[in-house]
């Protein structure tokens, strides 16, 4: 059968696969573009495995630091003895922290603020107190694990 | 002579000279007591002019990674020739540069140079301010010490901040979740590579724009008489003497101030004691210690980078609110919100210096 009108012109159909390809060009070279660009995301680490014999002999009432990703973790040891793990990245800005054994507290240069031992805000503008993290000590291995993260020391 | 002629001749012979002549002759800048901050545009082409020449030159021997930056940079300073001089140089062209365009983007602020019809060059200048922030914090962090280490992890955290988009842009300009050697290869392809050409692009519109609608002229002054002076060669030799006084401003504070190098960021160090980031940040540092942790129950560093970012898109979009100004009336209320962006961008900035 032969048809003798159409609703689409030659000029029509030519522009729309003209510009149907070039949109599809355009915006899949876009997006490979914008892939490529985009960095792959690592995550944060679940636990970090560090030497024991480095942290447990620090010095009561001092802070050791460990890298936990590309971050800073700081190892802290109270005044009667007692051992913690927390984030050293203040939870305002990101900058990292510096501990004042002085005043048993954690302190943000950047904008001024602070933080008690217990990782608590105190003053100035964190809005949330810092991370903390488990311990597992086993044979010569410490252990700083993500709280909440489940791992078996022995597979380590 | 000879020479000469021939070369004309040859010129003539392939382009009509003449009409570029009589185009040179027709360009006429009006004269009043306002002109003097047309020159302060001028300023900031000469010292963008002199920021390409000396970052070239300085992008023959820094090496962008996290080993080698610190070290490139204090061999360019202590081992080549001059190279303390470009890299002052360099520095204090970015300092002048960006303190110009806010006196430059200021002035046409309180004139309202941004009405109609010339509302595009107000925004092309003012993407042209925020890439010459942006120029000037990738520039800084490209000497990967302590400073800007933590300026930077502040100034993304910060974009990580608004809702949505914000963890996006965070990873996007960091290259990953944290800033490392990626982020570092990243705002070195941005100083030296991408933000240039976007510049050039913006620069050439901008000039472009206003070429095409002629000088502004401030309202007060559209129904006085007053005089109009040719660009070339008047104005054009009083933006040359300008020139000269302004690169001997930057060579005399490049030759007595150079700029120190921090110690090399390490990333598992606190952040240094008083640290404070580059003065035109100040304001913006000054605003975030204002507001605390948590405000009516929201995170407080939310809502003041929310803040922040409406007072910056209404500062953009100015042209299109100031409607009385576009139809050429007077507008008092802007001249208020425009003095308020001023006093506070000033009282910010001096109250974030002395602190």
């Amino acid at each position: 059968m032969r048809i003798t009108s159409s609703l689409v012109t030659r000029r029509t159909f030519l522009n729309t696969l003209f510009g149907g390809w070039l949109l599809a060009f355009f915006s899949g070279s876009l997006y490979s573009l914008i892939k490529f660009a985009f960095p792959t995301i690592d995550k944060e680490p679940d636990f970090v495995v560090l030497f024991a014999r480095d942290f447990l002999p620090i010095a009561p009432n001092s802070v050791k630091s460990f890298a936990w990703g590309g971050k800073v973790g700081l190892f802290l040891k109270k005044t009667n003895g007692a051992i913690f793990a927390l984030k050293g990245v203040c939870t305002h800005m990101e900058c990292n922290i510096t501990y004042k054994p002085e005043e048993k507290k954690f302190y943000c240069a950047c904008h001024k603020g602070w933080f008690d031992d217990n990782g608590k805000n105190i003053e100035g503008p964190p809005p949330k107190p810092l991370e903390f993290f488990d311990i597992i000590i086993s044979n010569e291995n410490l252990i700083i694990v993500k709280k909440g993260v489940n791992i078996d020391p022995a597979k380590i | 002579m000879r020479m000469k002629a021939a070369w004309q001749n040859w010129l003539e012979e392939r382009y009509n000279i003449d009409e570029f002549k009589t185009f040179a002759a027709s360009k006429l800048v009006p004269s009043h007591r306002y002109e003097i901050w047309y020159f302060t545009g001028g300023i900031v082409l000469f010292l963008f002019i002199m920021q390409f020449i000396t970052g070239a030159a300085l992008a023959l021997y820094y090496i962008p990674h996290t080993e080698y930056a610190h070290k490139s940079i204090i061999e360019i300073v202590t081992k080549l020739h001059a190279g303390w001089f470009f890299r002052s140089l360099h520095y204090w062209g970015a300092q002048l540069a960006i303190a110009v365009l806010f006196i430059h983007v200021f002035s046409a602020l309180l004139l309202k140079s941004y009405r109609k019809p010339r509302e595009l060059i107000w925004i092309s200048g003012c993407k042209l301010l925020g890439i010459s922030i942006f120029f000037g914090l990738s520039g800084y962090f490209l000497l990967w010490d302590e400073r800007a280490f933590a300026a930077v992890r502040v100034a993304t955290g910060g974009a990580g901040d608004l809702p949505l988009i914000g963890g996006f842009i965070k990873t996007f300009l960091r290259g990953g979740i944290d800033v490392t050697g990626e982020t570092l290869t990243r705002f070195y392809a941005f100083h030296v590579s991408i933000l240039p050409l976007v510049t050039i692009f913006l620069i050439v519109m901008h000039l472009f724009l206003v070429h095409y609608h002629g000088m502004g002229l401030p309202r007060s002054e559209e129904n006085r008489k007053h005089g109009e002076t040719p660009f070339f060669p008047n104005i054009f030799y009083k933006d040359l003497m300008i020139w000269l006084v302004v690169l001997g401003i930057v060579v005399t504070m490049a030759t007595l101030l150079p700029p120190e190098i921090g110690k090399q960021a390490d990333p598992l160090a606190p952040a240094p004691e008083n640290i404070k980031p580059e003065w035109y940040f100040l304001f913006l540092f000054q605003t975030l210690k204002l507001f605390p942790g948590t405000m009516l129950g929201f995170n407080g560093e939310t809502i003041a980078i929310i803040l922040v970012s409406f007072g910056v898109l209404f500062f953009f979009l100015i042209p299109f609110f100031d409607r009385k100004s576009s139809r050429g009336e007077k507008s008092p209320l802007f001249t208020g919100i425009g003095l308020a962006y001023m006093v506070y961008f000033i009282v910010m900035t001096i109250i974030g210096f002395f602190s």
